[in-house]
């Protein structure tokens, strides 16, 4: 039995495996991943396709649950949880930030940054409060009541920021955040997520891009199912 | 997720898309609207039957007996016209005899009234009119209430005074501007007095009451009456149901042996009651009361059939928002409530919608036809109950299907 992780770190994991059923064959999908990651780093993941990025990022977004092995997020076990304590911890502890931005079309910016708020409980005039003040802080102060379609690829992607910060999660995870976003929007987007870093926000950021994992500290590599290599390195410095 | 963020969610869903809300509510609104109608025509006709058709023409638990004569029932053969023909008048001696022998009577009156071309006082004059010549407690018995005047009483009858209660239809007619009470109006060659108005019935059958000029037997006798001593009818009202059973029986056997009936031989006379229209009332209610329920049913279960349908579409049209919110926190049962309460608050709108309707077309009838349709509260309140319904038991499927979604699938959803 595994020790539980000190009160500095984010996410521990042990020996993480996964392996689907694709028919008659078993593919694994992770093979064994020990990570450990603490409080206020910001790490990037990359890895070619079929490396087990996305299996990776789906069992640390508590999604899916492993196979075999163990995964604490924030000092709790979380691998063998229920699915209705995984929804719990989605929502209290992980903001996502996807590709795609993944915002409720036929809503407001305002409404869709309260999601989570109103999945927490929150009363709706704490939940407007709040969410208002979410917007306000990625600048999307007067854009409250527009809704998706009104709103750029930047300012879309704005919103889910907010949305993903608002409930005050202990991680945040980016999924290709600048995937769909042209090269000024991309660095507008990551200007935000180092600023919310040098604010004390813990970030894992999965991308296939090198200048857009350079704004990380810490970069992560996978291959195969398994960790590749893991250093650290300064932000803005040009990853091998 | 708290059940009214669910309801506005589902209420903002249905007013974003109006016309295919409105398309898929349709059985809803169709079964509910037939629902409400079907109730509010029965609970009109239940009380322009019970009320005013039997109250009014026959009065209730009341007999009258009549001679059984040709004009009635429709086609009747040669034969059974002469048979007809035969009967004995029923006389005022019958009727002292019935006074005699019926126990337990309320009141009792005998009448018979013929028609008039018109009745006039001055240049003011009322054409087709009923004059009825009616003994002292007629009045009571059919409950018509006298509200100007006086009603008749036994010294009229037995002095044959030439005094008139006269219908609401003929007051206005004949003396639009004064009050007719001790003014003359003209029967035929005859100066009678009113004396009395008699309270406005309206609607379908009140022409019968307020176009009618109702004064004592005696003086009908002698005025109007061709063959001394034969009435159109005997009226017996009781205090109740088991009295105008008992009584029925009783005046029947005495008819029969003042006519010398044999037995086995038929009844050479005719005694109705409320009752045998009411039985034949009763049994198309009936009818209806156990076909509509059923139509109903058939238009709700194709209704929730089309919601079902629509609420599996919706759940695959919005996979990726279903995905979206787990990701953010909902868990099952959030996604089952909101799915639930969308499908619920939608047929529930359509129910309310059929309400409306059904409610119109009670008021159209109502003013269009003399049926005073109405709607009854429990029908509106089981409309609405039976589309909440609906909606949760076809809603319950689509719901769960939607709960059950991958997160994972779902985000990639495309």
């Amino acid at each position: 039995m595994m020790m539980p992780p000190d009160n500095n770190t984010v996410i521990l994991t042990r020996d993480l495996k996964k392996d689907y059923e694709l028919g008659a064959e078993t593919v694994h999908a992770l093979r064994g991943v020990d990570m450990k990651i603490d409080k206020n780093e910001f790490v990037a993941i990359m890895g070619p396709s079929g490396s087990g990025k996305s299996t990776l990022l789906n069992l640390i977004g508590c999604l899916d649950t492993p196979s075999s092995g163990h995964y604490w997020l924030g000092g709790e076990e979380v691998s063998q949880l229920d699915d209705n304590d995984l929804a719990r911890i989605r929502n209290r502890q992980i903001g996502f930030v996807f590709q795609t931005f993944n915002l409720l079309p036929r809503t407001t910016a305002l409404h869709n940054v309260e999601l989570p708020l109103i999945y927490a409980g929150l009363p709706a005039k704490l939940r407007h409060e709040r969410a208002k003040g979410a917007l306000e802080a990625v600048g999307l102060a007067d854009r409250i009541t527009h809704h998706p379609n009104e709103l750029s690829g930047g300012e879309r992607q704005r919103v889910a920021m907010a949305r993903a910060l608002v409930n005050q999660p202990s991680l945040l995870l980016a999924d290709e955040p600048t995937g769909n976003l042209d090269s000024a929007t991309s660095r507008e987007i990551m200007e935000i997520l180092v600023s919310l870093h040098d604010r004390g926000e813990t970030i894992l950021l999965v991308t296939h891009e090198r200048d857009i994992a350079a704004y990380s500290d810490r970069l992560i590599t996978l291959r195969d199912g398994v960790i590749e290599t893991d250093q650290r390195h300064t932000i803005g410095e040009p990853v091998a | 997720m708290k059940i009214l963020d669910a309801v506005l969610l589902a209420l903002r869903t249905v007013w974003a898309q109006k016309l295919k809300s409105f398309f898929t509510l349709l059985g809803v609104i169709v079964g509910v609207t037939f629902l409400i109608s079907v109730f509010a025509v029965v609970e009109g006709m239940n009380r322009y039957v019970q009320d005013d058709f039997a109250g009014s023409i026959f009065g209730i638990n009341t007999i009258t007996i009549e001679r059984v004569w040709s004009g009635r029932g429709g086609r009747q053969d040669a034969e059974t016209r002469r048979r007809q023909s035969r009967n004995p008048d029923i006389t005022t001696t019958d009727a002292a005899a019935l006074r005699e022998e019926i126990p337990d009577i309320w009141y009792m009156s005998y009448s018979t009234e013929r028609f008039m071309p018109e009745v006039r006082s001055g240049q003011n004059k009322r054409k087709n009119v009923r004059l009825i010549g009616v003994t002292d407690e007629y009045l009571a018995l059919q409950g018509w209430e006298v509200v100007d005047g006086r009603g008749l009483t036994r010294i009229d009858d037995v002095r044959a005074i030439r005094v008139a209660v006269i219908g609401d239809a003929i007051a206005e007619k004949l003396f639009p501007d004064e009050s007719p009470i001790g003014r003359d109006i003209r029967l035929g060659p005859f100066r009678y007095r009113v004396v009395g108005v008699l309270e406005l019935q309206g609607g379908l059958i009140g022409i019968i009451r307020d176009a009618a000029v109702v004064v004592p037997w005696g003086a009908f006798q002698a005025d109007f009456s061709r063959r001394r001593n034969v009435v159109r009818g005997i009226q017996v009202k009781f205090r109740t149901e088991e009295a105008m059973a008992a009584g029925e029986a009783v005046a029947e056997e005495t008819l029969r042996a003042r006519h010398r009936l044999r037995p086995g031989q038929e009844n050479d006379f005719d005694i109705e009651t409320a009752s045998e229209v009411l039985d034949a009332w009763n049994t198309i209610k009936n009818v209806l009361l156990a076909a509509g329920p059923g139509l109903v049913a058939v238009a709700l279960v194709v209704g929730g059939i089309v919601i079902m349908n629509i609420m599996l579409m919706s759940v695959l049209e919005r996979t990726r928002e279903i995905g979206i919110r787990k990701a953010l926190g909902a868990r099952r049962i959030d996604i089952t409530r909101q799915f639930l309460a969308e499908s619920a608050t939608l047929s529930t709108v359509g129910a309310a919608i059929g309400v409306a309707i059904g409610t119109a077309l009670a008021k159209l009838v109502d003013i269009a036809f003399p049926l005073p349709a109405s709607v009854p509260v429990y029908a509106i309140v089981m409309g609405v109950a039976l589309g909440l319904m609906v909606g949760i038991v076809f809603g319950v499927y689509p719901a769960l299907r939607a709960s059950r979604l991958d997160p994972i699938v779902a985000l990639r959803y495309e």
